[in-house]
């Protein structure tokens, strides 16, 4: 049985106040403490006491608890730590993802159970209930296999997998069969290879971030100047009072999120306070979270009053350079609009972007302007295929794959084959983690369907 | 009535071995043969040795067996595969003295303590209670014993094949075994029927030797056996030349006279050892295939032709070998014939080789569905060991996949299975970087003293190649001169902004070998060439060695729990119907041997370790 520090969400997924993230393994403790700060410099971190401090992530940063349990007290019998922060799936993976990074493993489905009951902390009756979880699990995994996207998958990391076995298979009959006439692929082959492998295992990965799209829903920042309406304008996109409306310039100063389905994607709308210099001291934190929050979503809507164009409106504009952006032309209700008019006025930059016309107010072009979004979401998506990772365990193991890659193609040229192979051969099995294969004797069975071989 | 603590009965490279072993370990012992004259015959090439196998002879030596050191007095030709290509995949080859290697072998046997031969045949298994207690010959003579080790190799029920001739024979006409598989049989083995076959033999005086390419051997290597000291004379070439078109329109036109394709053989032959007809319809777009051309005996003239095995008749034989440049007066001494025989499946065995169901029955070499002589003798060596260790109550000797090719070997036999002639290859070891011919005595001789099976004098040569090493390593990380260090950089053209401190770091620079670290700093004085080498290749791999330990741990973890061998598989909630039926019938010994088996998969060993929790 190992031991070694396995890290995943225990709380479901969906809204809610808080959400956990629970670690067991020996050193967990360790991993912990490199992401986490204490709000008291005096914290101690002793068995079963809440500490409040925060919690470093990449990029960002939340404030919560860290909850230490020591072995053998604790749920999984071993070295327990869990984080509480806030709700939502967002911030718990990216404390997964840290821990990850600072080297704990995902757990598998219903390890935390099965390392509980191994370590005495459970019943014959509850084990039996583990060993159906573990069922389960592998028969779900055949049945979600036929499923369209994990039928994909598989595809692909057959193929990956296929050209993998003829690279072994070529290396193999190299070492086993020296004296044969048969001309051996030279290593630069082998790399040229592996170079297109990792190509693809980073599209995959990079489709992951699509993934979360379809999951967890696209995050769509509101930005622009204080009182261009962006408050009404998520209100009729997701048709309720969800955030505070009023005229005072200034009044939103949290990033308030509502959400809505459109064709099967969900959108996360995330209003921001007004941008703009100033003094009031409460708002400037906001404006900060606000810039934060345009930098961590995927599309941003950069709102004008057609109203009241201003040079503050272009100074938000660049901060939404380099972003998915959709500039609103909002409260058309209150002017006889000139379209072209105002489009003579708005700089380059602004113009570059997918400029829309719209009534917050009356629903004027409300539904033009999701199907914009939808349509901005999938092609902002680079994967030319159409697979999308949406299981975290599979992106750890497609990026520690293409970290493989890496290592083969910074070092083939140094060293002997003998390496090389070893090198394809972990590999190998890194990408068959996904579909649970092994290798068997299919690069033997290749090497004689694909030689002539023999004494 | 006769009386002995072990009967082998063979006298191939697993008998022999076998034999070997259980008489040096005190056991009195009889070793029966079909035929004196074919103790330790080498059917098929006169060679020993090659990749993977030259491992598995080098094991066998380290362990304290006998056939490196008898490779080593009848070495014709040595060289060295692989070089070039990594420590880890090289291989030594011998070509060797065929009648040599039997008159050495047979020397060896009837000078061994402990050791009786006999000529006779064996056609019955004695058991009582399903415990081996003797054997009966063919004379009516029953002989007991407490253990057998079967290692009949190719002579069960064999029968030979040229085109539609056959006889009921074993291999170069000796006389076949007949009855043993029906008593096995009768005794619930599952009986399998496999095929091989072997080239033709020439006279060399017929060959126009100018067509062919000569390949010499390699100089200063090393030998198989830790103990041979003297270095071989490695005096003689082999001979490389292709088949042709014509060659192949011949075999083309006669196929119908095959009986691989009139269905005359029914036997499974191996993938990696094609006769020629195969070769030319299975990959009909290769205009050529090799030949080598291998000596036979020092002292005559007979050759041997790899890669020109065939079942075609005889006057096919002769077209086809005389449309080959440089062959074309050539006069076949012996014809190529195909061989069929009797097997047992693997699977019905324990990593100790004894059988399941009858106990202190032990089996050995292509009885058990391999091919190749080391293959052969390895089995054979870890049967006697077992067989011994069995009559003298003490624990079973295993070697796992990470200790040995020996392991690898076993393993997939008893655990997979073969469903062809099995030869061991490079690529069936997971942990290759680990077995490696240089170190085979490091990982076994002591395993093969604790035995008993290492003499002092071999120990004495292992002892002193320990003590060279661990004083290398004690130097490795010692700060060394600067300057120095930058001249030997700059002459191998690896300077960089940090400068490597120590010797190891230096070695882990590719273009530095340890025999210019040894002349630039004077370190490592009076250790030989063979442990510079050592040293250096586990610098040089260190990270992957690391690696591949990190791995073996894994494995292991699984491979120390054990499973019971009453264990009610159909009981265990929760374990797939497929997994119930194959562990039901293999009876793996641990979590590790059942992980391995097809069908049960990771949920499956799931389900079985919460079950042995469970049981606690």
């Amino acid at each position: 049985m190992t031991d070694d520090v396995i890290v995943a969400i225990s709380t479901p997924y969906g809204k809610a106040g808080i959400a956990v993230v629970r670690m067991s393994g020996k050193g967990c403790l360790d991993i912990a403490k490199k992401m986490f700060t204490p709000y008291s410099k005096h914290a101690k971190y002793e068995p079963n006491l809440m500490i409040l401090g925060k919690i470093d992530l990449i990029a960002t940063c939340d404030k919560g608890f860290l909850v230490y349990f020591q072995s053998p007290k604790s749920y999984t019998g071993e070295d327990v730590v869990e984080f509480q922060c806030h709700g939502g799936v967002y911030v718990a993976q990216k404390i997964v993802e840290r821990a990850l990074s600072l080297g704990a493993r995902l757990a598998e489905a219903g390890e935390f159970s099965k390392r509980a009951f191994f370590n005495g902390k459970m019943s014959l009756d509850e084990a039996e209930g583990v060993i159906d979880t573990i069922n389960a699990e592998s028969e779900s995994e055949l049945k979600s296999a036929s499923s369209l996207m994990r039928g994909m998958l598989y595809n692909k990391i057959h193929s990956m997998t296929d050209t993998l076995i003829d690279i072994m298979s070529e290396i193999e009959v190299n070492l086993d069969y020296p004296e044969h006439d048969i001309e051996y692929e030279t290593k630069e082959n082998i790399a040229s290879h592996v170079l297109s492998i990792k190509g693809e295992i980073d599209t995959l990965v990079s489709s992951a971030h699509q993934g979360r799209l379809i999951k967890n829903g696209i995050n769509i920042a509101i930005v622009g100047k204080p009182n261009v309406g962006k408050s009404m304008l998520l209100n009729t996109l997701i048709g309720e009072e969800q955030a505070i409306v009023t005229d005072i310039a200034g009044t939103t100063r949290d990033v308030v999120a509502g959400s809505i389905e459109y064709n099967g994607m969900k959108f996360n709308f995330l209003d921001t306070a007004g941008l703009r210099e100033t003094s009031d001291k409460v708002e400037s934190i906001g404006i900060d979270k606000a810039k934060q929050t345009l930098n961590e979503s995927d599309i941003v809507l950069f709102v004008l009053d057609v109203t009241e164009i201003a040079k503050e409106d272009m100074d938000i504009s660049k901060l939404a350079t380099g972003h998915n952006t959709i500039t609103i032309i909002n409260k058309i209700d209150l002017d006889i609009c000139d379209e072209e008019r105002i489009k003579s006025v708005l700089p380059q930059e602004i113009l570059d972007t997918d400029i829309l016309f719209v009534s917050a107010k009356d629903n004027v072009n409300i539904d033009t302007l999701k199907e914009k979004i939808y349509n901005l979401a999938l092609s902002s998506s680079s994967t030319s295929s159409c697979i999308i990772l949406t299981n975290l365990r599979h992106v750890n193991i497609l990026e520690s794959a293409s970290n493989m890659c890496d290592e083969i193609l910074n070092s083939y040229k140094d060293i002997t084959l003998d390496l090389i192979a070893q090198d394809i051969r972990l590999l190998y099995d890194k990408l068959c983690e996904v579909t649970g294969e092994s290798l068997d004797d299919k690069v033997i069975d290749k090497i004689f369907s694909k030689f002539c071989l023999g004494k | 009535m006769k009386s002995y603590d072990a009967i082998v009965i063979g006298s191939g490279h697993a008998g022999c071995e076998a034999a070997l072993a259980l008489a040096r370990l005190g056991n009195n012992t009889l070793l029966t043969t079909l035929n004196l004259d074919s103790v330790a015959f080498l059917a098929c090439n006169p060679s020993i040795g090659g990749t993977a196998k030259g491992q598995l002879a080098t094991e066998i030596d380290a362990l304290g067996g006998e056939m490196g050191v008898n490779a080593d007095k009848n070495i014709l030709q040595l060289r060295m595969l692989n070089t070039g290509k990594g420590v880890a995949v090289q291989s030594l080859r011998a070509q060797v003295d065929k009648r040599g290697y039997h008159s050495s072998m047979l020397d060896t046997l009837l000078s061994q303590e402990n050791l009786s031969i006999k000529q006779c045949e064996v056609t019955e298994i004695l058991t009582e209670n399903n415990i081996v207690k003797g054997v009966k010959t063919s004379f009516g003579e029953e002989i007991m014993a407490r253990a057998v080790v079967i290692c009949t190799g190719v002579y069960m029920e064999s029968r030979v094949i040229i085109g539609d001739w056959t006889a009921e024979q074993g291999p170069n006409g000796f006389v076949r075994s007949h009855g043993l598989s029906s008593s096995l049989k009768n005794l619930g083995f599952e009986i399998l029927r496999f095929k091989t076959g072997t080239p033709a033999r020439v006279d060399a005086r017929s060959i126009d030797y100018s067509k062919f390419e000569e390949q010499k051997g390699d100089e200063n290597i090393q030998t198989f056996s830790y103990k041979t000291k003297i270095q071989p004379k490695n005096i003689y070439s082999c001979y490389l030349g292709y088949t042709n078109e014509k060659t192949h329109e011949i075999i083309r036109s006669n196929l119908h006279r095959a009986p691989l394709y009139s269905g005359l053989i029914s036997g499974v032959g191996p993938r990696y050892c094609p006769s020629i007809e195969d070769k030319v319809v299975r990959f009909s777009d290769k205009t050529r295939h090799q030949i080598f051309l291998e000596m036979e005996n020092a002292s005559n003239n007979e050759i041997y032709v790899q890669g020109f095995s065939s079942s075609l008749p005889y006057d096919v034989q002769e077209q086809m070998y005389r449309s080959v440049s440089g062959f074309e007066n050539v006069r076949l001494l012996r014809n190529a014939y195909a061989i069929e025989y009797d097997c047992i499946s693997s699977l019905s065995l324990l990593p100790t080789l004894e059988s399941k169901t009858v106990q202190n029955l032990f089996f050995a070499g292509q009885i058990n569905g391999t091919s190749g002589y080391e293959e052969a003798g390895a089995q054979g060596l870890i049967a006697g060991i077992n067989a011994s260790h069995k009559l003298q109550g003490k624990k079973p000797f295993i070697l796992d996949r990470s200790e040995a090719y020996i392991g690898v070997l076993i393993d997939d036999l008893v655990t997979k299975g073969t469903t062809e002639p099995y030869r061991m290859m490079t690529s069936r070891a997971e942990y290759r970087l680990l077995l490696r011919q240089d170190n085979a005595d490091m990982r076994l001789t002591q395993r093969g003293r604790d035995i008993g099976l290492v003499d002092d004098e071999r120990y004495a040569i292992f002892l002193e190649k320990k003590r060279q090493i661990e004083s290398c390593e004690k130097v490795l990380d010692d700060i060394l001169d600067k300057e120095k260090v930058r001249v030997i950089l700059e002459k191998y053209d690896e300077l960089s902004s940090i400068l490597p401190r120590t010797a190891r770091e230096l070695l882990r620079k590719s273009r530095i070998d340890i025999f210019s670290v040894q002349d630039t700093f004077h370190i490592f004085p009076d250790v030989s060439r063979e442990v510079l080498t050592y040293v250096e290749t586990e610098v040089k791999y260190e990270g992957y060695l690391k690696r591949e330990k990190i791995l073996v741990e894994q494995m292991r973890k699984n491979e120390s729990i054990p499973l019971d061998k009453n264990i009610d598989y159909s009981s265990i909630k929760g374990l797939r119907l497929e997994a119930r039926q194959k562990l039901d019938k293999l009876r793996p010994l641990s979590l590790g041997q059942a992980s391995r088996i097809s069908g049960v998969s990771p949920a499956d060993i799931a389900v079985l370790s919460i079950y042995l929790h469970t049981r606690k």
